[in-house]
């Protein structure tokens, strides 16, 4: 593909003078992590097809803003993570994939491969259970753990510190473990739970 | 007892410096709930290891490539008003010069002509078109819904509506629907596609040609087919087909052809 070589800030000054393909290519580029972090997020393919749209839908309104002051993929990310964002808030409701709902299961999750099936079992479980970490460490953790970005990129794509997304990172990792219900360690655990997470010298 | 809870994320990434590495170390032997932590945070980063990407459903950029296309086309269509309004704009310009000229007595009489001529020119191509609607070329009467609930359309379903709507519009085909064709009123189903986000329903460079009640994918289904112009008053040259769902009038699909 010609493209491929050509870096995201070229296709969007490309786009920006009037070649309409460069639009596509950007598109075609990314909608793939778009989407799955979209999926990540809401846990349902309907959801997620509507935030990917409304994400690229922004980027198309917002292009000529980009002064490409941060990276095209943060921004790109910065973007999608708000789509999703607010479409978790207007949707209001329980994630499908949260409780019974067959029929949206199988529209969000591949069908079980039987030769596979305990694979396929274990990541409808943690997609599931991934529903029931909050917001913000959820981001987090996908944007880390699922999608391999240094705790850098996620901090600099959230705009918080990289600090607030160690310990969101963390905190989120713990909750998601407790929802996947995770057996506690024989040892009993000490009843004040780690506090502010600064050492002492 | 304080917990070094923001060098933990980095322990299990393997990602601290020695020197971090020896405090957090030191700090497990005596501290029940980090060692628990670790351990389920360990247990949390292997489950998300089992996520992989899923592919994308096809259509789920299909709409924003169509509105990228439509944004062309309209900032296309906005610099050629634009220079439209200047070269009236100019005219007018042109015909006050001429009027005082020949109000005053001038004696320059013969650059009067000559201005008057120019703005006699210039003066069609300035005036706005008559009529708000796309004159569009083709012979086509839109007759109302067809119903087609038993017909369950796909992609290439689609893209055929969009190449017969193509053929009728350069004329190589009528457009006449067979006489088994059943039409129903068409209000509730262009509510529907106007509710859906789809910017064609208002803008009058658009002509809707076709109207279905359909499936697409097995969902219930509305198609639009539409004839695009790219500015009014000039022939249709692209055609732009929708499919919403019956239920949420959401955008399921687009395509466009040019003619």
């Amino acid at each position: 593909m010609p493209e491929a070589g050509v870096r995201d800030e070229d296709l969007v000054r490309r786009f920006l003078s009037g070649d309409r393909a460069a639009f596509a290519t950007l598109v075609e580029r990314h909608e793939r992590r778009v989407y799955n972090l979209a999926l990540r997020m809401t846990g349902r393919e309907e959801d997620a097809r509507d935030a990917t749209q409304e994400a690229f839908l922004t980027v198309l309104r917002k292009l000529s803003s980009f002064r490409g002051e941060a990276a095209f993929t943060t921004w790109l990310h910065r973007v999608a993570v708000n789509a999703c964002y607010d479409l978790l808030r207007k949707r209001q409701r329980q994630p499908l994939l949260d409780r019974g709902g067959d029929e949206d299961r199988a529209a969000a999750e591949p069908p079980p491969v039987p030769d596979h099936a305990d694979a396929s079992d274990l990541s409808i479980d943690v997609q599931r259970a991934l529903l029931e970490v909050p917001q913000d460490f959820r981001v987090v953790m996908i944007l880390h753990d699922v999608r391999d970005l240094p705790q850098e990129e996620v901090a600099r794509i959230l705009g918080v510190p990289v600090g607030t997304v160690k310990s969101r990172l963390h905190r989120g990792r713990i909750a998601l473990a407790r929802a996947l219900g995770v057996p506690r360690s024989g040892e009993r655990a000490d009843p004040a739970p780690p506090s502010e997470g600064t050492m002492t010298p | 007892m304080t917990h070094p809870e923001e060098l933990l994320a980095d322990y299990v990434d393997g990602t601290l410096n020695d020197e971090q590495r020896a405090v957090v170390d030191a700090h497990l032997p005596g501290c029940a709930p980090c060692r628990e932590e670790l351990q389920l945070a360990r247990s949390a980063v292997a489950a998300l290891a089992s996520l992989e990407d899923e592919p994308v459903p096809f259509g789920v950029t299909g709409p924003v490539l169509a509105e990228a296309g439509r944004r062309f086309e309209r900032r296309r269509v906005i610099v050629w008003e634009r220079l439209q309004w200047a070269a009236g704009l100019a005219a007018a310009a042109l015909v006050l010069v001429v009027a005082l000229n020949v109000g005053g007595g001038s004696d320059r009489d013969g650059a009067a002509s000559l201005e008057s001529t120019t703005a006699a020119d210039a003066a069609p191509e300035g005036a706005a078109p008559e009529g708000g609607a796309a004159e569009t070329a083709f012979a086509f009467a839109f007759r109302g819904l067809e119903m087609q609930n038993d017909v369950n359309y796909v992609a290439d379903g689609i893209s055929s509506l969009a190449s017969d709507a193509a053929e009728v519009i350069s004329g190589r085909a009528t457009g006449e629907a067979g006489d088994d064709q059943r039409y129903a009123p068409a209000d509730e189903a262009l509510a529907c596609i106007e509710r859906s986000g789809a910017p064609t329903v208002d803008d009058p460079r658009d002509t809707l040609m076709r109207l279905i009640e359909t499936q697409y994918e097995g969902t219930p289904a509305y198609i639009a087919v539409y004839a695009e112009s790219p500015g009014a008053g000039q022939p249709a040259d692209t055609v732009v087909v929708w499919a919403v769902t019956k239920a949420g009038c959401r955008i399921l699909t687009t395509a466009s052809l040019r003619v």
